[in-house]
């Protein structure tokens, strides 16, 4: 297990590190030539998820990601999707609790173009009335297309249980009342305070070993900007789960859902996470973990069992779907204590904990073969200052131990800690 | 930069592969043509089941053992059944390819089938259709691919009909395989590929010889427009927000003269942020945020579809709105610069499909299996370059004359869409020969 540490080249062929660069206001720049990729990624962090709005700014966050594409002090509503496209690009944007990004894929002799119109329109939007109002109704219509999903409804409720008080407890779409209070103002308020230096990241990933793309973003608006207080750290609260047990009854569902939350590591903790990525692999990802294994191939109780892994700067959630007959969600429960129990009584063998290290590695290997996937892991890690080398995950999986992992972190999948949520049809 | 090899294993089935330089690793597609469309008369449902038995179990190897040889390898393999195939995929790091790769034989070759993994993969499929339901828009689908299929071989969910998939058994299985590949077969590789391929192939195929071949032309640049175009409505009532609204039409398979006329429309209408409908629908009116045109490649008549959902209280203007942009195809032509745009799109997209060896792998896959050249989607993006306003509204007046008209919702949404469709010119016209 230990034969190719301390030597990187063998974990991760191909790929060298992430190259930073720190304009003279306080933003950072984050790159990694790739030069056979087709296309290159543009891509704009910025620390401001959901959980920095404030009172009264519910939903702001994800309002804005929709905002920022109405158009900019220098680009007509429609215009930068129009000009970006007609290059070959497609451009995107996403809002989590901890952070927005926003990204470009575009043929590399038009990066240079994209690269302009994507941080005019995200650093200078115009938050226009009219705009503003009609934006607000499609939100509204993505609010409700969310909520005529059953299973979104059961998560939006676990995590409403699982951490109350906590900005992760919200759903990031926010909630009618107050995206019908916003109002343009406030909006402008939010962006002045968030996109700021030291608050956001340009990442570039793709045929830019010029170095070209870079020169041109430090002198443009990225180079200028001024917004907010250079110094203010942006932290979400650390997170806490309630252990706790609740049903629903939701109308329209065909099967019951259980829900499990388990407070996990944070993501700046880079090798406690993998840890925990170790771990939510061995116990279901794949036919032959433990608890596909034994709840649905062998004990034939659920449909389908996931535990998927969510890294979040204030502490990270470990969720559990479990899809079975209502009348089974006792036996269900009972099968996932006991397979609990099991990993804890005995240390996971040589050919599982192989499984497991290759199961992870590759994934994270694998997640590196488009621009993009490069340019949003060194994007998102250049914001948070994580640690940012490419090879350093592959050799900090391999520090963990059957012992040590089952010391530190299987330990903390015991039922009893988790918020569980059952939800059954009304 | 990229090496195109081809070989043919003993028996015939092609192999083609397309190294590619970067990460060290493999993606597979073993593609044969017949998958859900091809499952025998009251037995839909069989080929995906019988693909999802691939995975459990072939040759020597048992559910449990062929798992872990997988899985402990960090890979991923996967067989399913689309409408027209049914395929094989592996993804892995390409030192592990010469283990793993022989297994996609194994797999179509000597399904182990066995009574208690054929008993739990119809129950999981069972489940999943059930559980489908909770969606609706996975609800509006099938209506609407009742509308435009009946009973035909496009007519369900390649999961299957819940009656004729409980019936099904481990020889009902068993008498399909010996078919497999009789209509055609094709193995694409992408990444990095292991030296001595054809003798890892080979050994399969050795105990277990198959003959087949690259999947013949379907001579698909022929087809005439389905007959069964009357347009048709069908309503679901449902308890939610929104209401869900699918507009479609049966149109032409993969390889058709007029594809790349449709192809630009779509584009035109659903791709990206400037697409017509996300404009129309969305910024100019905030109808919805979910606004869209699928178009699947077939076989044969693959649907045209547009489709949004939007709160109930708005779905006189949204259903207006929606069959006024369908009609506007068959009215008025492009202006020359929603041509230039669509153009620019199409051609935009195709490198967007190249990023990753899967992606390569899954398009040369789905072009040879139609039987159509490798050097197809580059045919097409020419062709597409070359067509005119008047080309794409002439292909629409062919193909998009009469669509049906699906919808789920409340009935507050339900009433008002219906009157909406009663009276709309595009329910009205007479249907063209």
């Amino acid at each position: 297990m230990s034969e190719t540490r301390g030597s990187s080249a063998p974990l991760l062929s191909g790929l060298g590190d992430p190259q930073r660069q720190r304009l003279a206001n306080g933003v950072e720049l984050v790159s990694l030539p790739l030069p056979e990729a087709p296309l290159v990624c543009i891509d704009f962090w910025c620390q401001a998820g959901s959980s920095f709005e404030r009172q009264q700014e519910h939903g702001l966050a994800h309002f804005l990601e929709h905002m920022v594409f109405k158009g900019s002090d220098a680009l007509a509503a429609g215009e930068f999707d129009r000009r970006v496209e007609a290059l070959g690009g497609m451009t995107n944007a996403a809002t989590g609790f901890d952070d927005v990004h926003f990204h470009v894929l575009i043929p590399p002799d038009a990066a240079a173009e994209a690269l302009d119109l994507l941080l005019d329109l995200v650093l200078r939007p115009r938050l226009e009335a009219e705009a503003f109002a009609m934006e607000r109704q499609v939100v509204l219509e993505e609010l409700a297309q969310s909520e005529d999903q059953p299973e979104e409804v059961a998560l939006q409720r676990l995590l409403a249980e699982a951490c109350p008080g906590h900005p992760y407890s919200l759903p990031i779409l926010g909630d009618r009342e107050s995206l019908l209070r916003h109002d343009p103002e406030t909006m402008a308020a939010f962006h002045q305070r968030l996109y700021r230096p030291g608050g956001c990241v340009l990442s570039l990933a793709g045929a830019i070993a010029d170095g070209q793309l870079a020169t041109r973003a430090a002198l443009g608006p990225l180079g200028s900007l001024t917004n907010g207080d250079p110094t203010e750290t942006t932290q979400p609260p650390a997170l806490q789960v309630v252990p706790g047990e609740q049903r629903l009854a939701l109308p329209r569902l065909e099967a019951a859902r259980l829900l499990m939350a388990w407070a996990q590591p944070p993501a700046g903790n880079l090798e406690a996470l993998i840890g925990s990525d170790l771990a939510t692999t061995v116990l279901s990802e794949g036919r032959r973990s433990r608890l596909v294994d034994r709840l649905r191939e062998d004990l034939r109780l659920v449909e389908s069992i996931d535990l998927d892994l969510h890294a979040m700067q204030g502490g990270s959630l470990a969720l559990l779907e479990a899809v079975c007959e209502p009348d089974d969600l006792e036996a269900v429960r009972q099968a996932i204590t006991e397979v609990w129990q099991e990993v804890m009584a005995a240390p996971i063998g040589k050919e599982e904990w192989e499984r497991a290290q290759r199961l992870v590695a590759n994934s994270y290997r694998f997640s590196l073969e488009s621009s993009a996937g490069v340019a949003g892991l060194i994007g998102s890690n250049q914001l948070w200052q994580r640690e940012n080398r490419l090879a350093s995950p592959l050799e900090m999986l391999q520090r963990w131990t059957p012992e040590t992992l089952q010391q530190q972190v299987l330990i903390g999948f015991d039922p009893a800690l988790a918020t569980v949520l059952e939800a059954v049809p009304a | 930069m990229t090496i195109h090899q081809r070989l043919a294993l003993s028996g015939g089935l092609p192999v083609v592969v397309q190294e590619r330089p970067g990460p060290s690793l493999l993606a597979a597609r073993l593609v044969l043509r017949g998958g859900s469309s091809a499952d025998p008369r009251h037995q839909r449902g069989a080929h995906q089941l019988l693909a999802g038995l691939m995975t459990r179990g072939c040759g020597s190897l048992d559910a449990e053992a062929l798992a872990d040889c997988v899985e402990g390898r960090g890979a991923s393999l996967r067989a399913e059944a689309s409408e027209d195939a049914l395929m094989v995929g592996l993804h892995c790091a390409a030192e592990d390819a010469d283990v793993l790769l022989p297994l996609l034989l194994e797999m179509v070759r000597r399904p182990r089938l066995e009574a208690d993994q054929v008993e739990l993969e119809r129950q999981l499929n069972l489940q999943t259709l059930r559980r489908q339901r909770e969606d609706p828009f996975q609800l509006a689908h099938d209506a609407l691919r009742t509308l435009l299929y009946g009973d035909g071989p496009y007519g369900h969910d390649p999961l299957g009909v819940e009656e004729e998939l409980a019936d099904l058994t481990g020889p009902d299985l068993r008498s399909l395989v010996t078919g497999l590949g009789t209509e055609g077969a094709v193995l694409v590789l992408c990444g990095t590929v292991p030296p001595d391929l054809q003798a890892l192939l080979e050994a399969p195929l050795s105990h277990s010889p198959w003959t087949t071949a690259l999947p013949p032309s379907l001579g698909s640049e022929n087809s005439q427009p389905p007959s069964a175009l009357c347009g048709n409505i069908e309503l679901q009532e449902q308890d939610t927000e929104q209401l869900v609204l699918m507009l479609g039409t049966p149109t032409l398979p993969l390889g058709h003269p007029d594809g790349p006329a449709l192809r630009l429309l779509q584009t035109h209408l659903g791709s990206g942020m400037s697409a017509r409908l996300f404009q129309v629908m969305r910024e100019e009116r905030g109808l919805a945020y979910d606004v869209g045109v699928h178009m699947p490649a077939r076989s044969g008549a693959a649907p045209f579809v547009m489709h949004l959902s939007s709160s109930a209280d708005r779905a006189e203007e949204a259903t207006h709105c929606l069959l006024d942009e369908w009609s506007r195809l068959l009215e008025e032509p492009l202006s020359a610069a929603e041509m230039e745009l669509a153009q620019a799109k199409f051609r935009g997209q195709d490198a967007m499909g190249r990023q990753t060896c899967s992606q390569i792998a899954d398009r040369l896959s789905l072009v040879l299996s139609h039987g159509l050249p490798e050097n197809h989607v580059e045919r097409t993006l020419e062709r597409a370059s070359r067509l005119t306003p008047d080309d794409l509204q002439q292909a629409a007046g062919r193909w998009l004359g009469h669509p049906s008209l699906s919808l789920v919702g409340p009935a507050e949404g339900l009433d008002p869409a219906e009157s909406v469709w009663d009276d709309h010119p595009l329910n009205q016209g007479i249907p063209q020969d």
